[in-house]
C-alpha cells in the first residue's frame, strides 16, 4: 500500500480482494486448510483496518469495505488505533498522577526543609564530635598495642572495642553512623530525585533547595567516609558478629550460645576453633560488597576464588549430555521453519517471524529423570562363626542367626560406638566447648551418611519415639544453654553428655533439630546481610550517577 | 473540452450539442465519489431512490426497515478530513416510530413530480402513503389488496394526479391523490405486478411488467391494454426498415441499409445494427412479414386477441422497466437475467444483446438511463453496469456495494449516479473532478493530499 498507483488500482476491486482474503461471502469461503485460512482472515482484517486509518479518507472504497465488514458483518477488528489511544491516555494519566504526587512531596518538603536540614546537621555534628573524641584515642591504641594482632585477625579488633574505655563513644558513633547511612543519606537521595523530577512554577526555589540537598548529601558522604576511615573497626565489628552467627550455623546451637557468652573467658579456645575461619573471613570483612557469606559449610583454608568455584560446583546440577547443552541458559527465541527447529543446512526461505518463544523452548528442554534406586551397601553380618571365619550374610537390619547387625572389628567383636564417644566426651569434659565443636564438625561431615542410615530405621518406631525425644532434647538444649555461662556447666555437661548420647539416634535427632533452629536464624541473618549489601551497592551506584548529574547540572545550569 | 469550448465560442458548435457533449463526457467518467458521501440512516436494504424532478436537489430513499429519508445532495451537512469528504446526512427520516409510518419494508418511494411538497411511499404493509414533506405527515393513504412492489407517477401529467401501483394482486390500480380513491383498476396480468412505468411521451400511457413475464401497455382512457410485448416478435436494430415494409417482403437486409440511414435521426445506429444483427439475419427477415401483419391487427383491435394476450416479454418475472427519455424505446429487465430493448412504436424486441451476467431475480429493480438514451445503468448483482443502449456492450462497471444492488438513479442535472443496495449504503458516483478544480484549491489541500502520495521511504 505504499504506492499511490497500487492503491488506486487496488481499491477499484476491493470487494473482490476482500472476498478472497477475508472470505466474507458465504458461497465463497476461504480455501482449506482452516488454520491458514483463519490466519489469512485475521491478517486481512488487521491490514484493512490499518489501510483504513491511514488512507481511508482518500478512498471511499476502503471506507466502504471497512464499514461493511465492521458494521454489517460485525467482524471483530483489532481496533489498533483505539487501543493505542487508550494506552496513551492511561500513560498520560499515570504521568499526571505521579506529577501530582511529586508536587505534593515538594510542598511538604518546602515546609519541612529547615527541620530536615537541622536534623541532619545535628546528627553530623554529633558524629563529628564523636570522631573528634575517638580518633586520637583509637589511633594511639591501635598503633601502640594491637596493630599487629589486628592485621592478623579482626577478632582482635573487636576485642579492642569491647574492652576499650571509649566503648560508649563508639556505641554512640555506631548508632549515629547507622542513622546517617540508613536514614539521612537515603532521604537526601530521595529528596534530590524528587526535586529533579518535580515540575513547579518557581524554578528558583527548587534549584536552590536542590543545590542545598546536593551539598548536604556530599557532606554526609564525606562524613561517612570519615567514619569509615576512622571507625573501620565498627563497621567490621557489626559485620563480624553477624558473620559469627552465620558461620556457627554448622556447629552446634549450644556452642554458639556459649560461644558469645564465654567470649571473654575462653578467647583462646574460640580462636582455636575458628582460627581457620577467621583467616578467610578477613578479606570478606574488609570487602563488604563482595561478601562471600554463602560459603559452603566446610572447614577449608581455600581462598575466596576457589571457594566460589567450589560453591558453584556444589550448586551445579548434574546433567546427562545432550544437544540441549549447546544453548544452555540462552534466553533467545528460536527460529522455526517447516523442517522443525533446525536452521543449519536449511537452504529454503527463512521466516524471521516464525519463532518459538524462549519460554516454550525452556518447556521443551525440561529434562526427564529416571528414578534410580539408591545403591545401599548392605553390610555383612560379620559375626564370628563357630567353624571359624565371619558370617557373610547380608541382611538389612537383623541377621537371622546373629541378631541385629552392628559394626564389628576384624575378629567379629562388636564395637561399641556410643560408649566410645561418650568416653571421649567424659574425658574431655573440661573442654566441653571444644569437644562439642569437634563433634559438630564430625556430624556435619557425616550428616549425609547418617541421614541415609536414619532412613533405614523403622519409620514407625521413629515416629513413636520422636515426640518424646524432641521434648527431651529441647529440654537438654535449653538447660545446656542456661548452664553454659555458669561455672557449673562443666559438671552438668557430663551428665548431659551421658544422657544425650545414649543412642546414636537421639543424637542424630537432636542434631537435625538444632540445625533446623539454627538455619532459621542464619537465613534471616544472611538475607539481612545480603539486603544490606545490595542496598549499599545500589546506593553507591545511584550516588555516583546522581553525582554526575549534579556535576553536569552545575556545570551547565542553563542547559538543564 | 477546450476545443469544444473554442468551437462553441466561435459558434461552430450548437449550444445544445455542446452541453450534450459535456454531459456525456462527464457521465463517461463516472466513478465512486470520494468527496461526496450520503450517510444512510437505513438499517435495511435500500429499495428505492429518486432525486426530485423539479430542483434536482433532494434525494428520497426508501428502505426495507420501513424507513424513508430525504437528503439534500447539494449542500453537505458536515465535512470530514479537512473538508475533503462532504457528508450528506438525511434531512428527515420517517420510519416505524412515526405514528403513520409503514409497518413493513418500503418498496417504492417517489416524489410528487410537480414539486417537492409531497412524496409517495408504497410498502409491503399494503399501504400507499402520501406524505407532506414539510410536516412529514401522511396526507392521504390508500389500502391496496396486497404488497406493493412499485408505484409511479407520470412526470408529464397535467390532467391527472394518479399513482399507478403494482402490487401482489393481478390488478394494477390507479390511485387519485385528488380524490383519495382508486380511479382505475387495470386487469390483464395473470400474476403480481412487479413494476410500473409511465410513458414519457404521453401522459395517458402506462407500462406495467408482471411476474407472469408480460409487459403491458395501457391507455388509461380506454378499457384494457392495447399492447402486450412479445419477445418472439423482433426486429433488427432500432426501427424496422421502412423500405422493407413497404417494398417486397424478401428484400435483403443489405439493400435496406442506405434507406434506413436516411430515415434515422442517428447516423451511427444502422452500422451498429449491422454489426450485431448478422447472426440472426435469416430468421429475422423471415419473420418480418408476420410481425408486420400482427402489428396491423393489433392497431385495429386494441387488445384482445387471446393468442396475443398471452405473449411474454421475459421468461419469468419482469423486474424492471425504463422508458427512454424520448418515449420511443423501452428497456426491460427480467428474472431470466435478460435485458431487452423494445421499440414501443412497433412493439418489437430489438434483439440487442446486453452483456448482462446475472440479474437479481427476487426483487423489483430500478434502472436508470441517460438523457440521450446512450447508456443504461442496470444493477447486476453487487455491481451496477452501464450498457450502451444500442449495442449492448458494457461501457462501465461500478463496483462498490458489497451486497446486491436494488436501485440506481441518475441525476441528470449533476450527472451523478446514486445507487442503493442490500448493504444499506447509498453510494454516490460522480464524474472525476476536473483538474482545474484541484489547481484552484491545490495550495489549501496540500497537507491532506500529501498523505496520499507514494511512500517508499520509511
Amino acid at each position: 500500500m505504499r504506492s499511490k498507483l497500487f492503491r488506486t488500482l487496488l481499491v477499484v476491486n476491493l470487494d473482490q480482494l476482500l472476498s478472497l482474503s477475508v472470505g466474507f461471502r458465504r458461497n465463497q469461503p476461504l480455501p482449506a486448510p482452516a488454520a491458514v485460512a483463519s490466519i489469512l482472515r485475521s491478517k486481512a482484517i488487521e491490514f484493512l483496518e490499518k489501510w483504513n486509518t491511514s488512507f481511508g479518507i482518500h478512498y471511499r472504497q476502503l471506507r466502504l469495505g471497512f464499514d461493511y465488514l465492521k458494521n454489517t458483518l460485525r467482524f471483530q477488528f483489532p481496533n489498533l488505533q483505539a487501543n493505542a489511544a487508550r494506552i496513551q491516555q492511561e500513560r498520560k494519566e499515570r504521568e499526571m498522577r505521579s506529577k501530582e504526587i511529586l508536587l505534593k512531596k515538594f510542598e511538604t518538603l518546602k515546609e519541612k526543609f529547615s527541620s530536615i536540614k537541622e536534623e541532619i546537621q545535628s546528627t553530623m555534628d554529633e558524629i563529628r564530635e564523636c570522631l573528634d573524641i575517638v580518633r586520637p584515642n583509637d589511633e594511639s591504641f591501635r598503633s601502640s598495642e594491637l596493630r599487629q594482632i589486628r592485621l592478623d585477625s579482626l577478632k582482635e579488633a573487636e576485642k579492642v572495642h569491647e574492652n576499650s574505655d571509649n566503648k560508649v563513644v563508639f556505641d554512640a558513633l555506631r548508632e549515629l553512623y547507622k542513622l546517617l547511612v540508613t536514614r539521612h543519606l537515603v532521604s537526601a537521595q530521595e529528596w534530590i530525585s524528587v526535586l529533579i523530577r518535580v515540575e513547579v512554577a518557581d524554578n528558583r526555589s527548587r534549584d536552590s533547595m536542590l543545590k542545598e540537598f546536593i551539598d548536604i548529601r556530599n557532606h554526609i558522604q564525606s562524613v561517612k567516609k570519615k567514619c569509615e576511615e576512622s571507625g573501620c573497626a565498627l563497621a567490621n565489628t557489626m559485620n563480624d558478629e553477624e558473620e559469627d552467627f552465620w558461620e556457627e550455623g554448622k556447629i552446634e546451637l549450644s556452642e554458639s550460645d556459649s560461644f558469645t557468652a564465654a567470649n571473654k573467658r575462653s578467647k583462646d579456645l574460640a580462636k582455636a576453633s575458628t582460627s581457620s575461619k577467621a583467616k578467610s573471613e578477613a578479606p570478606e570483612c574488609s570487602n563488604k560488597e563482595s561478601n562471600g557469606n554463602k560459603r559452603p559449610g566446610r572447614e577449608s583454608n581455600e581462598s575466596d576464588s576457589t571457594s566460589l568455584r567450589s560453591k558453584l560446583l556444589d550448586e551445579a546440577p548434574l546433567m546427562n549430555w545432550g544437544s540441549f547443552l549447546d544453548n544452555w541458559g540462552s534466553k533467545q527465541d528460536v527460529l522455526a521453519n517447516q523442517r522443525g527447529l533446525e536452521l543449519e543446512g536449511h537452504w529454503g526461505r527463512v521466516d524471521y517471524d516464525a519463532v518459538i518463544p524462549a519460554e516454550k523452548i525452556a518447556e521443551l528442554n525440561i529434562q526427564t529423570t529416571v528414578y534410580k534406586e539408591e545403591r545401599v551397601d548392605i553390610q555383612p553380618c560379620r559375626a564370628p562363626l563357630s567353624k571359624g571365619g565371619l558370617c557373610q550374610r547380608q541382611d538389612l537390619r537383623v541377621c537371622p542367626f546373629h541378631g541385629p547387625i552392628i559394626p564389628r572389628d576384624d575378629e567379629g567383636k562388636p564395637i561399641h560406638e556410643n560408649s566410645s564417644t561418650e568416653e571421649i566426651t567424659l574425658d574431655l569434659g573440661s573442654d566441653l566447648v571444644e569437644q562439642l565443636a569437634k563433634q559438630a564438625v564430625k556430624n556435619v561431615r557425616d550428616r549425609d551418611k547418617e541421614e541415609t542410615k536414619k532412613r533405614e530405621y523403622d519409620k514407625q518406631a521413629l515416629k513413636r519415639a520422636k515426640l518424646a525425644k524432641v521434648r527431651e532434647h529441647n529440654e537438654a538444649v535449653l538447660r545446656e544453654a542456661a548452664m553454659a555461662s555458669t561455672s557449673r556447666s562443666e559438671a552438668f555437661g557430663e551428665d548431659l553428655g551421658a544422657t544425650n548420647m545414649d543412642k546414636p539416634m537421639a543424637r542424630n535427632k537432636k542434631q537435625t533439630l538444632a540445625s533446623m533452629l539454627r538455619k532459621k536464624i542464619t537465613t534471616k541473618d544472611r538475607l539481612g546481610q545480603k539486603l544490606l549489601n545490595t542496598r549499599v551497592r545500589d546506593e553507591t551506584i545511584r550516588q555516583l550517577t546522581l553525582g554526575e548529574d549534579a556535576n553536569y547540572r552545575e556545570a551547565f545550569p542553563n542547559q538543564w | 473540452m477546450w476545443k469544444d469550448l473554442g468551437d462553441r465560442e466561435a459558434g461552430k458548435l450548437r449550444p445544445y450539442s455542446f452541453s450534450n457533449r459535456i454531459t456525456s463526457d462527464r457521465i463517461a467518467s463516472l466513478q465512486l465519489s470520494n468527496y461526496k458521501e450520503i450517510v444512510s440512516p437505513h438499517r435495511g436494504a435500500v429499495n428505492s431512490l429518486q432525486v426530485d424532478l423539479t430542483e434536482g436537489r433532494y434525494l428520497l430513499s426508501g428502505a426495507s426497515d420501513a424507513s424513508a429519508a430525504v437528503y439534500d445532495i447539494q449542500r453537505a451537512t458536515e465535512y470530514e478530513g479537512g473538508s475533503l469528504v462532504a457528508k450528506h446526512k438525511s434531512i428527515f427520516v420517517v420510519d416505524k416510530q412515526h405514528e403513520h409510518g409503514h409497518k413493513y419494508a418500503i418498496s417504492s418511494a417517489i416524489w410528487y413530480p410537480i414539486d417537492t411538497g409531497l412524496f409517495i411511499t408504497g410498502s409491503y404493509d399494503h399501504y400507499i402513503n402520501v406524505w407532506d414533506t414539510n410536516t412529514t405527515q401522511v396526507v392521504v393513504n390508500f389500502k391496496m389488496p396486497g404488497k406493493i412492489y412499485r408505484t409511479a407517477m407520470s412526470s408529464l401529467a397535467t390532467a391527472h394526479m394518479l399513482i399507478a401501483a403494482g402490487t401482489e394482486d393481478v390488478q394494477v390500480r390507479l390511485c387519485d391523490i385528488a380524490s383519495g380513491a382508486f380511479a382505475h383498476t387495470l386487469s390483464g396480468h395473470r400474476d403480481g405486478v412487479m413494476t410500473v412505468e409511465w410513458s414519457t411521451s404521453s401522459e395517458w400511457v402506462l407500462v406495467t411488467g408482471g411476474c407472469d413475464g408480460a409487459i403491458r401497455f395501457w391507455d388509461i382512457r380506454r378499457a384494457g391494454c392495447f399492447l402486450v410485448l412479445d419477445q418472439s416478435q423482433s426486429q433488427l436494430g432500432r426501427r424496422p426498415p421502412l423500405l422493407e415494409r413497404s417494398a417486397a417482403n424478401k428484400a435483403p437486409m443489405s439493400k435496406s441499409l442506405p434507406a434506413s440511414q436516411s430515415v434515422n435521426v442517428r447516423p451511427r445506429a444502422p452500422q451498429k445494427k449491422f454489426a450485431y444483427g448478422n447472426g440472426s439475419k435469416q430468421s429475422a427477415t423471415g419473420r418480418t412479414s408476420s410481425q408486420a401483419k400482427g402489428l396491423v391487427r393489433q392497431r385495429l383491435h386494441p387488445g384482445m386477441l387471446s393468442s396475443q394476450d398471452r405473449a411474454t416479454a421475459h421468461y419469468g418475472a419482469v423486474t424492471g422497466l425504463k422508458v427512454t427519455d424520448d418515449g420511443m424505446y423501452l428497456l426491460s429487465a427480467g428474472s431470466d437475467s435478460r435485458l431487452r430493448l423494445w421499440d414501443i412504436v412497433s412493439g418489437c424486441n430489438t434483439l440487442v444483446n446486453f452483456e448482462t451476467v446475472r440479474l437479481q431475480a427476487s426483487k423489483a429493480m430500478q434502472l436508470a438511463i441517460t438523457n440521450d438514451s446512450a447508456l443504461v445503468f442496470v444493477p447486476c448483482m453487487t455491481a451496477v453496469k452501464a450498457f450502451d443502449v444500442w449495442s449492448g456492450k458494457t461501457a462501465m462497471t461500478f463496483r462498490g456495494h458489497y451486497e446486491y444492488v436494488n436501485c440506481c438513479w441518475l441525476s441528470l442535472q449533476d450527472q451523478e449516479l446514486y445507487t442503493g443496495g442490500n448493504d444499506r449504503q447509498i453510494l454516490v458516483w460522480s464524474p472525476s473532478r476536473l483538474n482545474f478544480d484541484e489547481v484552484d484549491h491545490g495550495s489549501r489541500k496540500e497537507p491532506i493530499h500529501a498523505q496520499d502520495q507514494d511512500n517508499w521511504s520509511d
